[in-house]
């Protein structure tokens, strides 16, 4: 990419609004989907650590059944689980187009990712501490909401941030069903006119974005968690005594 | 009281079952520091576990104070496990709690108002020495430290019992040593009846006032400290408690050897230069290892004797006579 390239990037920056309204909506969708999806796939989540065997609540018919289903959902590629699921928008929410759609499908696509994130942060959580509690009289609910959710804290935040920046590639695809975000003006109007400046421009967009939320939330999971926190001081004199 | 009845833990396992613990019967007395000592997977682990339910037994009972606990569930089972402490080799704090957090966490369970729950927290981390680290994270602190954090957590809902599951097998001999003194303070102090798993018989000398000697899911023999120290029957409190070396000494097997056993009594009396000074028998000691608990005098010595009856009956009537405690079988 030369320098008038960029240049005329940044000029078509300044002079259309379509790029300030393509970043709000991909960063209202990825954000909006991924909070409806953590509402599904938490829960989801916590009982297929709880039930599974060796969990806190064995209940093995229950996990086999919600895994292979969480399992079939995974295995279905984004783009033909949109197809398949317009019809189903359109019972549930009247419209198979636009961003409420869109949320609905991302919502669709990546809960059952979550699940399986939210899982396996909570399986890392020490048995040890687990055994602790329960030894202290703590009924199953206390023992998810006062011991695992708590101490997998760190990873559930990781485990979010991947997500995201998952679900933002999804988002991508709006523009198959008139949804809007950076992936639509790219693919929907910068291509068929052969834009590639546009183009260029959605990409450089959406690798800000990622690089933000993958560092924001990388941030968050360190600063919160009080397992590094001796560490992490001792690293930060390390990284100054450097010449 | 804790009584176990019978007690029988099979694990199912692949090539058919492992037997964990059989036909364990045991009395825990109040206000005793109860010692559970064996090799590993002597089963100690499992009886620990048993006594709180987070192993349900296969087949016996776990008596508690009368009440047969065994078939306990639900919201009895969990009233029974806050008036049980339990701590742990590897601490088991949460991690993303400070200690005191960590010591609040059993009065948060059981919904002991805000204001309470913090005194009972200070008090109880000024009992184990660690008011100043209370907003330390687990972390920040050293072995010994978050051990004293999980001994306070585990007294926060005053239970009666504590277990603890090897809980200084992780920390070096100085630190056992005052975590074990804390142990003996709660016990002295607060009336707590304790139970303690280890495989180090330094801690059961250190602390016990009874123990059970685990082997092979079985009680071996079960007693107070000094008598099975003094006298221990089963082949396994005998590799267990006699050192190796009063072993090796041991054995020539001629009659003239006596095994001394000092259990806080004679341990004033100069008897070996009594043995020589009253009754002419001059004695060669072959092994001595005594140490003073509790200001009395613990040990054992084997001593030899001049090949000669009459001599040896002397000897024995002298030592009678001073009540020393001896064994001709060593």
């Amino acid at each position: 990419m030369n320098s008038l390239l960029l240049s005329r990037l940044f000029t078509q920056l300044a002079e259309t609004n379509a790029f300030p309204l393509a970043v709000w909506e991909t960063v209202y969708l990825t954000f909006a989907s991924a909070a409806i999806a953590y509402l599904v796939g938490l829960p989801l989540g916590v009982i297929l650590a709880v039930t599974d065997r060796g969990g806190l609540k064995p209940v093995l018919w229950l996990n086999k059944t919600l895994g292979i289903i969480v399992n079939i959902f995974r295995s279905i590629p984004f783009i033909i689980l949109m197809v398949a699921l317009i019809p189903v928008s359109r019972a549930l929410l009247g419209t198979s187009i636009g961003n409420g759609a869109m949320i609905f499908m991302l919502v669709v696509a990546a809960a059952p990712y979550v699940s399986r994130m939210v899982e396996s942060s909570l399986k890392e959580v020490d048995a040890g501490v687990v055994e602790a509690a329960k030894s202290m009289g703590a009924s199953t609910i206390q023992i998810i909401l006062k011991v695992y959710l708590p101490e997998a804290k760190p990873s559930l935040l990781v485990g979010a941030v991947i997500s995201t920046v998952t679900i933002l590639g999804y988002s991508a695809m709006a523009g198959t069903i008139a949804a809007g975000g950076l992936g639509a003006l790219a693919v929907t109007q910068a291509r068929p006119s052969n834009a590639q400046d546009v183009i260029w421009l959605c990409v450089l967009l959406i690798v800000i974005i990622v690089q933000l939320i993958q560092e924001g939330g990388m941030l968050l999971a360190t600063r919160t968690d009080k397992r590094v926190r001796a560490k992490a001081g001792r690293s930060k004199r390390a990284k100054t005594e450097k010449p | 009281m804790i009584a176990l009845k019978n007690l029988t833990k099979i694990y199912p396992s692949k090539t058919g079952e492992t037997v964990a613990l059989e036909n364990v019967d045991l009395e825990i007395p109040d206000g005793s520091v109860f010692g559970v000592i064996g090799l590993s997977g002597a089963g100690k682990s499992t009886l620990v576990r048993c006594l709180n339910l987070l192993e349900k037994p296969t087949r016996g009972q776990v008596i508690i104070d009368g009440e047969d606990v065994t078939a306990l569930s639900g919201k009895r089972l969990r009233a029974l496990r806050r008036s049980v402490g339990m701590i742990f080799q590897s601490f088991n704090l949460l991690e993303q709690r400070t200690a005191a957090a960590n010591v609040r966490f059993p009065l948060e369970l059981g919904k002991i108002p805000r204001e309470e729950a913090k005194r009972r927290v200070g008090e109880l981390l000024s009992l184990v020495g660690l008011s100043e680290k209370a907003d330390f994270y687990p972390s920040q602190l050293s072995g010994g430290q978050k051990q004293r954090v999980a001994i306070a957590r585990a007294l926060a809902t005053e239970p009666k019992y504590l277990l603890c599951d090897e809980a200084t097998s992780a920390l070096d001999p100085a630190t056992t040593e005052s975590v074990l003194q804390l142990l003996k303070k709660i016990n002295r102090e607060l009336g707590v009846t304790i139970v303690v798993i280890t495989h180090e018989m330094k801690v059961v000398e250190s602390v016990c006032t009874h123990v059970a000697v685990l082997d092979q899911s079985r009680v071996a023999e079960a007693g107070k400290v000094e008598d099975i120290f003094s006298f221990p029957q089963s082949e396994i409190a005998k590799r267990l408690i006699l050192p190796d070396l009063i072993r090796s000494v041991a054995g020539s097997g001629k009659g003239n050897q006596l095994r001394l056993v000092f259990h806080g009594d004679a341990s004033d009396t100069p008897v070996i230069s009594g043995l020589a000074s009253e009754c002419g028998v001059p004695a060669n000691i072959l092994f001595a290892d005594t140490r003073r608990i509790d200001g009395k005098t613990f040990g054992h010595m084997v001593i030899e004797l001049p090949e000669n009856e009459a001599q040896i009956a002397a000897a024995k009537q002298y030592l009678t006579s001073k009540s020393v405690t001896f064994k001709e079988e060593i």
